[in-house]
């Protein structure tokens, strides 16, 4: 089973080396996508942070935590993108019948389906997510922030976890495809709702949307939960500072049911005929 | 090992209905109203490695469905079905090595990429050795001449070029079993030749088992010594060609040459066209061109030698020869008249 494993990240690897190859060969056009993606995001970032232009804090958080948090979402909703690309362009896979040629291959669907899409300028996000966590840094100067590896660790972690619950929301949408061959707004409210919306703390949302990206598509242990651990902030529901490093398991466990969603969708495609 | 073997293969599927109108679209949405649709019934079929079908039907007569069940796309609602001994729903992937499809309509290449990137592309997909894709691609190169189009882009490609540029991809794995859907559909006379050549050869070089679904009757006639006849899902006929001439061929034509001082000796009909005095029952004058004329028989009526005895007592023929009904004439029949249909309809049910 683990030699199927290690043979298909091989074949991952080389579809995605495959396009990297394409996309380098026009310089110009990749160097000019990436800066405008940049630049895009990063005014999507300063918008965030135009809210203490009049106002001091937001709800207790100082204009460096917001940053900080933005940051976040930033990089791993950046990563999301770039890896999930292939999931979230699924409905144009359906809509022009080709999910057929891809039963066809002795390949994993969704590893096929995943490796489509795989688009550079998507590093665009991504660096502005870096930059943004180097400004947060700046405004955080005079925060006395203590920085431990612990919560270096915590950080890295929920980077990782929220672009592989991103990428599962991605899977979901996907998944729904099956049904309604067009993805649903649903997903989108997820994805760049759910980006938006966690740029802000938590905290100044309603009840249910929190318990929404606490406890149902968690995307609140990739991004808010660490952070409030490294600003020494109080985890919403009066859950446990440890529990920020459970970060990993919890997106593990939502990918796997998102997982589990698509098989379901593939079996009702073969039993369906579309 | 039997490549392929389906028994009592069945596909119904559920199609909801809609209700005209905007109240009738609300309504669909709560409370469908499901109609089934067999688009398949009770089809079994056993193929023998090395073995050449066509298979051939009205649109719509589930031929599709046959395939996707085949190719493990799609669940079976009843029957069971082995393909080069798998299951093709359960074993999908490891079944997948071993069959190639092509679809004539869609292309498995990648659209914006030189062929050989997806020539080359697909060996690692299908995970085949180099040594063995190399001397593949070698091959199909020199057998389909596609250097002069392989460094190409796919969507630059002329219809006849890609279809070949699919067969390698088809190939390169060393398939035992090709599915072919109209594989020469929209292709030039010369294109759809070369393409029939090569069928031919890697059927007899490499004992490939080859399925075609095509709705062109040279493809049949030339690649397919058994047939396949589907009609509203169901299996109407499994054997060869001359056989379904003989039982559905209705009539035979002899095409007579007669010598021209003759022909102009003969008494004509108002229309201009001469007119053979006579002829014996069941035998008709379908038309004439000159001194060429083609009488028409049918199979039964008369010995096709007494016929030319006939003939010969009365006119001098300077040439005669036999046509066969077009097999094209021949299938059109049997859908638009059911003849199968009824056969099948006809015999009672085995308990």
């Amino acid at each position: 089973m683990f030699q199927a494993l290690a043979r298909d990240i091989c074949l991952y690897i080389r579809l995605i080396a495959m396009q990297v190859k394409a996309q380098l060969q026009y310089k110009v056009d990749l160097a000019l996508d990436v800066l405008t993606s940049f630049l895009v995001t990063a005014l999507e970032f300063a918008t965030l942070l135009i809210y203490f232009v009049p106002f001091p804090t937001l709800l207790g958080w100082k204009v460096g935590e917001v940053a900080l948090l933005g940051a976040v979402v930033s990089i791993g909703f950046g990563l999301a993108e770039l890896f999930g690309g292939g999931i979230d362009n699924f409905e144009v896979i359906i809509r022009q019948g080709d999910f057929d040629r891809i039963l066809l291959r002795p390949v994993t669907a969704l590893m096929q389906v995943s490796t489509t899409q795989f688009r550079l300028r998507r590093f665009g996000r991504i660096t502005q997510g870096l930059s943004a966590f180097g400004l947060a840094l700046f405004f955080l100067r005079d925060a006395h922030l203590v920085w431990t590896p612990l919560k270096i660790l915590v950080l890295c972690l929920g980077i990782l976890s929220s672009a592989l619950i991103f990428v599962s929301v991605l899977l979901l949408g996907a998944t729904v495809c099956f049904w309604t061959v067009e993805t649903t707004e649903l997903t989108n409210i997820l994805t760049y709702g759910g980006r938006e919306m966690l740029s802000y703390p938590l905290t100044i949302y309603h009840q249910f949307m929190q318990r929404l990206f606490v406890f149902i598509v968690p995307l609140a242990f990739g991004t808010y939960i660490p952070v409030c651990y490294v600003l020494e902030r109080a985890l919403p529901f009066a859950l446990p500072n440890w529990l920020a490093f459970s970060s990993p398991l919890i997106a593990l466990l939502f990918a796997l049911i998102a997982l589990a969603f698509w098989r379901f969708g593939v079996h009702r495609y073969q039993s369906t005929g579309s | 090992m039997t490549m392929i073997e389906a028994i009592n293969l069945s596909k119904t599927f559920r199609v909801a209905k809609r209700r005209p109108g905007l109240l009738g679209g609300l309504r669909s949405i709560v409370d469908p109203e499901v109609r089934l649709v067999e688009a398949v019934r009770d089809l079994s079929l056993t193929v023998e490695p090395g073995e050449m079908i066509g298979l051939v039907g009205p649109n719509g007569a589930g031929k599709s469905t046959t395939i996707k069940m085949l190719t493990g796309i799609l669940m079976p609602s009843a029957g069971k079905v082995r393909v080069a001994g798998f299951n093709p729903l359960h074993q999908r992937r490891e079944m997948a090595s071993h069959i190639g499809v092509v679809f004539g309509q869609r292309t498995q290449l990648w659209w914006d990429l030189p062929l050989i990137d997806s020539l080359r592309l697909l060996r690692h997909l299908y995970r085949v050795p180099e040594a063995r894709h190399t001397a593949n691609l070698k091959r199909l190169r020199e057998l389909l001449e596609l250097d002069e189009f392989i460094d190409t882009p796919v969507r630059q490609l002329s219809l006849g070029q890609r279809m070949r540029g699919d067969l390698t991809a088809a190939l390169l794995h060393d398939p035992e079993l090709l599915y072919l859907d109209e594989p020469t559909i929209g292709l030039d006379v010369v294109a759809k030749a070369r393409i029939r050549e090569f069928l031919l050869r890697i059927n007899a070089e490499r004992g490939t088992t080859i399925l075609i679904t095509t709705h062109d009757m040279d493809d049949v006639e030339t690649l397919c010594p058994r047939l396949l006849i589907i009609d509203h899902g169901r299996k109407l006929y499994d054997g060869g060609l001359t056989e379904i001439r003989e039982r559905f061929g209705g009539e035979r034509v002899l095409l007579a040459v007669l010598d021209p001082a003759e022909v102009h000796a003969l008494p004509h009909d108002a229309s201009g066209q001469p007119h053979l005095a006579d002829l014996p029952a069941g035998v008709h004058l379908a038309k004439s061109d000159g001194p060429r004329f083609w009488l028409s028989f049918g199979r039964n009526t008369m010995p096709a030698h007494e016929l030319v005895a006939w003939l010969g007592a009365r006119y001098q023929l300077k040439d005669v020869t036999f046509l066969e009904p077009e097999i094209e004439d021949v299938i059109r029949r049997i859908y638009e008249e059911n003849l199968l249909l009824h056969e099948l309809e006809s015999i009672p049910q085995q308990a």
